[in-house]
Protein backbone atom coordinates (compact mmCIF):
# COMPACT_ATOMS: atom_id res chain seq x y z
CA UNK A 1 0.00 0.00 0.00
CA UNK A 2 1.17 3.71 -1.32
CA UNK A 3 0.50 5.65 2.09
CA UNK A 4 0.65 9.34 1.15
CA UNK A 5 1.77 11.45 4.45
CA UNK A 6 -0.57 13.74 6.31
CA UNK A 7 1.15 17.45 5.31
CA UNK A 8 2.47 18.34 8.75
CA UNK A 9 0.88 21.58 9.41
CA UNK A 10 -1.83 21.56 12.22
CA UNK A 11 -5.08 23.35 13.34
CA UNK A 12 -5.77 24.78 16.43
CA UNK A 13 -9.32 26.15 17.50
CA UNK A 14 -7.57 26.70 20.72
CA UNK A 15 -8.60 30.24 22.07
CA UNK A 16 -11.85 30.40 19.49
CA UNK A 17 -15.24 29.73 20.77
CA UNK A 18 -16.68 26.48 19.12
CA UNK A 19 -20.27 27.47 20.20
CA UNK A 20 -22.56 30.66 20.28
CA UNK A 21 -25.72 30.27 20.99
CA UNK A 22 -28.33 33.14 21.29
CA UNK A 23 -31.95 33.07 22.63
CA UNK A 24 -34.70 35.41 21.38
CA UNK A 25 -38.08 35.84 22.70
CA UNK A 26 -40.19 36.39 19.57
CA UNK A 27 -43.71 36.37 18.14
CA UNK A 28 -45.30 35.36 15.22
CA UNK A 29 -49.17 35.95 13.90
CA UNK A 30 -49.18 36.59 18.04
CA UNK A 31 -48.21 33.66 19.15
CA UNK A 32 -44.80 33.55 20.85
CA UNK A 33 -42.16 31.87 20.58
CA UNK A 34 -38.18 31.08 21.82
CA UNK A 35 -35.45 31.24 19.08
CA UNK A 36 -32.62 29.98 20.06
CA UNK A 37 -29.55 30.02 17.04
CA UNK A 38 -26.57 27.71 17.54
CA UNK A 39 -23.60 28.56 15.70
CA UNK A 40 -20.14 26.52 15.70
CA UNK A 41 -19.63 23.36 16.24
CA UNK A 42 -21.42 21.24 19.11
CA UNK A 43 -19.71 18.26 19.98
CA UNK A 44 -18.92 16.03 23.48
CA UNK A 45 -16.55 19.16 24.62
CA UNK A 46 -19.32 21.79 24.87
CA UNK A 47 -22.43 19.52 25.06
CA UNK A 48 -22.73 20.09 28.67
CA UNK A 49 -22.87 23.87 28.42
CA UNK A 50 -25.63 23.24 25.27
CA UNK A 51 -27.74 21.35 27.61
CA UNK A 52 -27.47 23.65 30.68
CA UNK A 53 -28.35 26.63 28.33
CA UNK A 54 -31.28 24.89 26.37
CA UNK A 55 -32.62 23.66 29.99
CA UNK A 56 -33.13 27.10 31.06
CA UNK A 57 -34.80 27.82 28.40
CA UNK A 58 -37.16 24.88 28.33
CA UNK A 59 -37.89 25.38 32.10
CA UNK A 60 -39.19 28.96 30.85
CA UNK A 61 -42.32 26.46 29.54
CA UNK A 62 -42.25 27.64 26.25
CA UNK A 63 -45.42 26.66 23.87
CA UNK A 64 -43.06 26.46 21.05
CA UNK A 65 -39.02 26.56 20.88
CA UNK A 66 -37.51 27.17 17.51
CA UNK A 67 -33.83 26.00 17.06
CA UNK A 68 -31.96 27.58 14.08
CA UNK A 69 -29.24 25.36 12.75
CA UNK A 70 -28.06 27.80 10.11
CA UNK A 71 -25.13 28.55 11.43
CA UNK A 72 -23.83 25.14 12.91
CA UNK A 73 -21.33 23.37 10.98
CA UNK A 74 -21.21 20.46 13.13
CA UNK A 75 -23.03 18.14 15.51
CA UNK A 76 -22.20 14.93 17.22
CA UNK A 77 -24.37 11.97 18.80
CA UNK A 78 -23.99 13.67 22.23
CA UNK A 79 -25.17 17.55 21.10
CA UNK A 80 -28.31 15.57 19.09
CA UNK A 81 -29.11 14.00 22.44
CA UNK A 82 -29.28 17.61 24.06
CA UNK A 83 -31.59 18.12 21.27
CA UNK A 84 -33.59 14.83 21.89
CA UNK A 85 -33.71 15.29 25.56
CA UNK A 86 -35.10 19.34 25.22
CA UNK A 87 -37.67 17.51 22.40
CA UNK A 88 -38.61 15.08 25.14
CA UNK A 89 -38.86 17.82 27.78
CA UNK A 90 -41.12 20.00 25.93
CA UNK A 91 -43.51 17.51 24.90
CA UNK A 92 -44.22 16.61 28.55
CA UNK A 93 -45.00 19.95 29.26
CA UNK A 94 -47.21 20.37 26.25
CA UNK A 95 -44.82 22.56 23.84
CA UNK A 96 -43.05 21.83 20.55
CA UNK A 97 -39.63 21.85 19.51
CA UNK A 98 -38.65 22.74 15.46
CA UNK A 99 -35.47 22.49 13.76
CA UNK A 100 -34.35 24.90 10.98
CA UNK A 101 -32.29 24.59 7.94
CA UNK A 102 -29.33 22.61 8.98
CA UNK A 103 -26.09 22.24 6.97
CA UNK A 104 -25.33 18.99 5.23
CA UNK A 105 -23.38 17.63 8.14
CA UNK A 106 -26.06 18.21 10.77
CA UNK A 107 -28.96 17.08 8.47
CA UNK A 108 -26.93 13.76 8.15
CA UNK A 109 -27.13 12.75 11.33
CA UNK A 110 -30.23 13.90 11.86
CA UNK A 111 -31.43 11.52 9.05
CA UNK A 112 -29.09 8.46 9.98
CA UNK A 113 -30.78 8.54 13.56
CA UNK A 114 -33.96 9.16 12.36
CA UNK A 115 -34.12 12.27 14.86
CA UNK A 116 -35.65 13.69 11.71
CA UNK A 117 -38.71 11.84 11.85
CA UNK A 118 -39.08 12.29 15.71
CA UNK A 119 -38.57 16.48 15.45
CA UNK A 120 -39.78 18.45 12.57
CA UNK A 121 -37.56 20.26 10.58
CA UNK A 122 -38.21 22.96 8.39
CA UNK A 123 -36.05 25.51 6.00
CA UNK A 124 -37.10 28.57 7.47
CA UNK A 125 -37.87 30.25 10.72
CA UNK A 126 -40.86 31.68 9.53
CA UNK A 127 -42.36 28.02 8.35
CA UNK A 128 -41.15 26.64 11.17
CA UNK A 129 -43.07 29.74 13.29
CA UNK A 130 -46.71 29.25 11.22
CA UNK A 131 -46.36 25.73 12.33
CA UNK B 1 2.51 11.01 10.86
CA UNK B 2 0.73 11.05 13.98
CA UNK B 3 -1.54 13.37 15.28
CA UNK B 4 -2.17 13.72 18.98
CA UNK B 5 -5.34 14.81 20.28
CA UNK B 6 -7.01 15.24 23.99
CA UNK B 7 -9.78 17.52 23.62
CA UNK B 8 -9.22 19.65 20.60
CA UNK B 9 -11.26 17.77 18.27
CA UNK B 10 -12.63 20.85 16.80
CA UNK B 11 -9.11 20.84 15.42
CA UNK B 12 -9.01 17.08 14.52
CA UNK B 13 -11.85 16.98 12.43
CA UNK B 14 -10.41 19.95 10.34
CA UNK B 15 -7.42 17.65 9.92
CA UNK B 16 -9.63 14.97 8.34
CA UNK B 17 -11.69 16.80 6.25
CA UNK B 18 -8.99 18.61 4.94
CA UNK B 19 -7.08 15.01 4.27
CA UNK B 20 -10.39 13.61 3.15
CA UNK B 21 -11.05 16.18 0.63
CA UNK B 22 -7.27 16.10 -0.77
CA UNK B 23 -7.53 12.38 -0.82
CA UNK B 24 -10.64 12.95 -3.60
CA UNK B 25 -13.71 11.83 -1.39
CA UNK B 26 -16.76 13.82 -2.50
CA UNK B 27 -17.84 16.64 -0.14
CA UNK B 28 -20.47 14.02 1.28
CA UNK B 29 -18.26 11.59 1.94
CA UNK B 30 -15.58 13.97 3.59
CA UNK B 31 -18.48 14.52 5.91
CA UNK B 32 -18.92 11.45 6.59
CA UNK B 33 -15.44 10.72 7.69
CA UNK B 34 -15.11 13.81 9.69
CA UNK B 35 -18.46 12.77 11.49
CA UNK B 36 -16.75 9.26 11.82
CA UNK B 37 -13.42 10.41 12.98
CA UNK B 38 -15.36 12.66 15.88
CA UNK B 39 -17.72 10.34 17.19
CA UNK B 40 -14.77 7.85 17.69
CA UNK B 41 -12.29 10.67 19.39
CA UNK B 42 -15.53 11.77 21.56
CA UNK B 43 -15.06 8.21 23.20
CA UNK B 44 -11.26 9.16 23.87
CA UNK B 45 -12.72 12.52 25.34
CA UNK B 46 -15.38 10.70 27.51
CA UNK B 47 -13.57 7.74 28.76
CA UNK B 48 -9.96 7.58 28.35
CA UNK B 49 -7.24 8.68 30.94
CA UNK B 50 -4.42 10.26 28.18
CA UNK B 51 -4.72 11.64 24.51
CA UNK B 52 -5.64 9.94 21.57
CA UNK B 53 -3.75 9.52 18.07
CA UNK B 54 -4.71 9.69 14.78
CA UNK B 55 -3.39 8.89 11.53
CA UNK B 56 -4.70 9.47 8.61
CA UNK B 57 -3.13 7.89 4.80
CA UNK B 58 -4.59 6.72 1.39
CA UNK B 59 -4.07 4.88 -1.78
CA UNK B 60 -5.87 4.73 -4.73
CA UNK B 61 -8.54 2.67 -3.64
CA UNK B 62 -9.58 4.52 -0.33
CA UNK B 63 -8.92 6.65 2.97
CA UNK B 64 -7.67 5.02 5.58
CA UNK B 65 -8.08 6.47 9.33
CA UNK B 66 -6.19 5.12 12.44
CA UNK B 67 -7.43 6.03 15.69
CA UNK B 68 -5.76 5.16 19.01
CA UNK B 69 -6.35 5.22 22.65
CA UNK B 70 -5.57 4.15 25.91
CA UNK B 71 -9.46 3.08 26.49
CA UNK B 72 -11.10 0.00 26.72
CA UNK B 73 -14.63 -0.73 24.34
CA UNK B 74 -16.41 -3.90 26.39
CA UNK B 75 -18.79 -4.73 24.26
CA UNK B 76 -17.76 -3.79 20.86
CA UNK B 77 -20.06 -6.04 18.80
CA UNK B 78 -22.87 -3.75 21.18
CA UNK B 79 -22.16 -0.60 18.10
CA UNK B 80 -23.54 -2.54 15.29
CA UNK B 81 -26.89 -2.56 16.74
CA UNK B 82 -29.23 0.43 16.55
CA UNK B 83 -30.37 2.56 19.63
CA UNK B 84 -33.16 3.01 20.53
CA UNK B 85 -34.10 6.42 18.76
CA UNK B 86 -34.67 8.55 21.97
CA UNK B 87 -31.99 6.82 24.06
CA UNK B 88 -29.66 9.30 25.48
CA UNK B 89 -26.45 8.04 24.50
CA UNK B 90 -24.87 4.91 22.68
CA UNK B 91 -25.39 6.76 19.36
CA UNK B 92 -21.46 7.22 18.60
CA UNK B 93 -19.83 4.03 17.27
CA UNK B 94 -23.41 3.03 15.64
CA UNK B 95 -22.98 6.05 13.47
CA UNK B 96 -19.33 5.38 13.03
CA UNK B 97 -20.82 1.91 11.60
CA UNK B 98 -23.28 3.28 9.21
CA UNK B 99 -20.96 6.00 7.26
CA UNK B 100 -17.97 3.91 7.03
CA UNK B 101 -17.35 1.65 3.96
CA UNK B 102 -15.33 -0.89 6.98
CA UNK B 103 -14.34 -0.78 10.64
CA UNK B 104 -11.50 -2.55 12.39
CA UNK B 105 -12.19 -2.30 15.80
CA UNK B 106 -9.27 -3.92 18.39
CA UNK B 107 -9.78 -3.01 21.97
CA UNK B 108 -8.39 -4.49 25.00
CA UNK B 109 -6.51 -3.60 28.20
CA UNK B 110 -3.68 -2.35 26.39
CA UNK B 111 -6.39 0.23 24.76
CA UNK B 112 -8.53 0.77 21.72
CA UNK B 113 -7.33 1.04 17.93
CA UNK B 114 -10.35 1.76 15.26
CA UNK B 115 -9.54 2.15 11.86
CA UNK B 116 -11.87 4.19 9.54
CA UNK B 117 -11.96 2.99 5.89
CA UNK B 118 -13.51 5.51 3.29
CA UNK B 119 -13.30 3.70 -0.34
CA UNK B 120 -12.50 6.59 -3.31
CA UNK B 121 -14.95 6.62 -6.17
CA UNK B 122 -13.51 5.40 -9.70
Amino acid sequence: MTAIPLESALWYNKGVDLLTVFVTARESAGEPYTLVEVTGEADVTNTDELRRLLDDEVSEQPRMMIIDLSGLRFMDSSALHALLRVNRSLDRQGGVLALVSPQPAVAKILRLTTADRLIPVFATVAEAAAG
Amino acid sequence: MSYSYTTDLAAVRAVVYRYAKQAGLPEHRALDLVLAVSEVAANTVRHAKSPGSLKIWYDTQEVICQIQDEGMIRDPLASRRKPAMDAMGGHGLWIVHQVCDEVEMLSGEAGTTIRLHMKLPG
